[in-house]
């Protein structure tokens, strides 16, 4: 979107991909589900841009659990440009309106003849989620790169950002098949490298890729970012209060528990016995953890996902959502593969233990004109908290960015690269070939998993939920430690593919180390849990106080 | 490990070309695995695969875990 956008502003656009524009990201094999707004049909129903941003930050069953921490400004862009985003995805031949409209989705007026959107409620207390035909979303948006005349670079990792006097000149990227080193010459660079650092903690399948979050999304443009002095947000680790689920048992894929199996699915005991409805918003599971908990005292586990009492109408919805959301299309290939039918078979779920604790996450900060803090630099993903509504995040803050860095770029002064910048960055990032004995990426990437476990307890508490503990900042220090003498080994790759795991590993612990550090902040600390700092020549500098964004509640307002 | 190719490849690497991690390779008539540990499982060769060539075969510890109901 970024891109698309860019281009039809007047600039000249390139983009690099580590992966394939076609199928890359959390998206790359669909996605179902998409958060939006439409005047014509939700002011009709007394639901406003601040009810629906209050809603999923603050006063909805969702936004309690985020207890005001998303930042508004973003999410009321966000939601005002959702309508236009559709429209805009729909023209491109993503399908989003139907004939057939179900009981289960909102039933609303539509001028006569004309299809509907499939409105389903989601995390909201609203209806406000549109189901569609997004399984190849990814493709239609390459097509429209290209028809704009985009260069794409797939397969090039993106290793730094090029500066002079301060601002953004250029970036720097190596092919991950060739081994061969970019330079590219920009005015202006934006960000979109999607949400998580998914190799930074242990995996909680046990293997890196067995995961939900794509496992090559490793904090690469967060890296790079930091490097070159962008103020970042950093969400420090926290401690899950209940039991819940997670995802099938084995299989971290999506939606084994999310909304994508509605309105077909629900959730049962050992017994037989409904503990959640099914998985729709209007029951969430955090409203419904005093079932699962009541079950597990009376020793009724396992918990299944089990669809076999739903209506064939149900069944076929649901598995229509599965064939169009991301890592879903597959599980239904496999199951029929293994002989087993939603018809038929309960999927057992994993059981997530209560107080389990889970790793945070760095982001770009930026401003509502999608600006970072280093001039040239723009980011729409990852970026502070707004990612929780992450489909149109990432299409309408992709589509602000572009214009407003092609806006910047038709202003910005020329800056020659500076060469030997160019030089160093080849030398740094092309080191893990050239050496004859180094260890290898995964190795590096164990202890670095094992480090930031420990990090984990030492920030979030050993204690059990609801008991809160110091953080040990003997632990914390220790942890610093061990990730700077871990970034001094050695890695070799063997191949160029390697390389780009091995830069993967070094751009992770920078993000552990930056990660770590904030966590020694106590007046950070006391104010919640988030963190606004960057590098000043090669250490962190963090705000004196966070900065907390509260919209006001309903009766506030 | 996965992906499995069958008689039906025409070797034609689209899914070489797409593949999100990376993990294939052209090989001798057929596309390679040539990074099998890092598989994510995601099906995108079997999705854009034009001869319908492709299978994923879990690794036992992925495989869900069921319960035949009826």
């Amino acid at each position: 979107m970024a891109a698309i956008n860019a281009a039809d502003h007047g600039a000249k656009v390139a983009i690099m991909e580590k992966s394939h524009t076609e199928r890359s990201g959390a998206a790359g094999t669909g996605n179902d589900h998409f958060w939006f707004y439409d005047p014509e049909i939700h002011a009709g129903r007394g639901w406003t841009i601040p009810d629906m941003v209050r809603d999923i930050s603050f006063d909805g069953e969702y936004g309690k659990t985020k207890e005001g921490l998303m930042d508004q400004g973003l999410l009321e862009i966000v939601a005002e440009g959702t309508k236009e985003a559709v429209d805009n995805l729909e023209s491109w031949g993503v399908k989003f309106r139907y004939n057939e409209i179900y009981p289960w989705n909102l039933q609303y007026d539509a001028p006569e003849g004309e299809k509907r959107y499939r409105i389903v409620p989601q995390f909201q207390s609203e209806w406000d989620t549109l189901n569609y035909d997004g399984r190849d979303i990814k493709k239609r948006l390459t097509e429209q790169c290209l028809k704009r005349g985009v260069e794409i670079y797939n397969r090039v990792s993106g290793t730094g950002l090029l500066t002079s006097e301060g601002r953004v000149v250029g970036a720097t990227g190596v092919h991950m098949r060739t081994g061969e080193f970019h330079v590219f010459e920009a005015k202006a660079v934006i960000m979109a490298t999607g949400m998580d650092q998914t190799r930074l903690f242990r995996a909680q399948s046990g293997n890196w890729f067995n995961s939900q979050s794509p496992p090559y999304i490793t904090g690469d443009g967060e890296a790079m970012a930091l490097r070159a002095g962008a103020e970042v947000f950093i969400l420090q680790a926290g401690k899950t209060r209940n039991a819940g689920f997670q995802y099938f048992r084995n299989l971290s894929r999506s939606s084994g528990t999310a909304t994508t199996c509605y309105p077909a699915g629900r959730f049962v005991n050992s017994e037989g016995e409904t503990v959640i409805r099914h998985p729709a918003v209007r029951e969430p599971l955090r409203k419904c953890r005093e079932n699962v908990e009541q079950s597990i005292r009376e020793g009724k586990t396992p918990f299944y996902l089990d669809w076999t009492d739903a209506t064939e109408e149900e069944i076929r919805y649901a598995e229509w959502s599965y064939g169009n959301e991301g890592l879903c299309w597959v599980i239904l290939e496999i199951i029929k593969d293994l002989g087993l039918d939603f018809r038929r078979d309960a999927f057992e779920l994993e059981l997530e233990p209560t107080g389990r604790l889970t790793g945070g996450f760095l982001a770009l900060f930026i401003d509502t004109d999608c600006r970072t803090s280093v001039p040239g630099l723009y980011a729409c993903s990852p970026v502070q908290f707004a990612g929780e509504v992450a489909a149109p995040t990432y299409v309408v803050l992709g589509w602000r960015s572009g214009k407003k860095a092609a806006e910047y770029a038709m202003e910005a002064a020329e800056s020659p690269l500076d060469e030997g910048q160019v030089k160093s960055e080849a030398a740094r990032v092309t080191a893990s070939l050239k050496e004859e004995e180094g260890h290898p990426w995964q190795e590096v990437n164990t202890e670095l998993n094992n480090i930031m476990e420990e990090y984990k307890g030492y920030v979030a508490g050993w204690s059990l939920p609801g008991e809160k503990a110091e953080i040990s900042r003997t632990g914390l220090e220790n942890c610093i430690a061990q990730l700077e003498k871990l970034k001094e080994y050695k890695m070799r790759a063997g191949d160029p593919h390697e390389l780009v795991r091995c830069n993967e590993v070094i751009n992770l612990i920078d993000i552990g180390i930056m990660m770590v550090k904030a966590a020694l902040e106590p007046e950070q600390y006391e104010g919640g849990f988030w963190f606004l700092g960057r590098l000043v020549e090669g250490e962190p500098e963090f705000r004196k106080t966070p900065i907390v964004i509260k919209y006001p509640s309903k009766e506030e307002a | 490990m996965p992906p499995v190719f069958n008689e039906k490849c025409t070797a034609c690497f689209k899914c070489v070309e797409i593949c999100p991690c990376d993990v294939l390779r052209e090989g001798d008539g057929k596309p390679e695995v040539a990074y099998p540990e890092e598989c994510w499982h995601c099906g995108s060769c079997m999705m854009d695969c034009p001869a319908d060539a492709v299978r994923l075969e879990l690794p036992i510890w992925m495989r869900p875990v069921t319960k035949r109901v009826k």
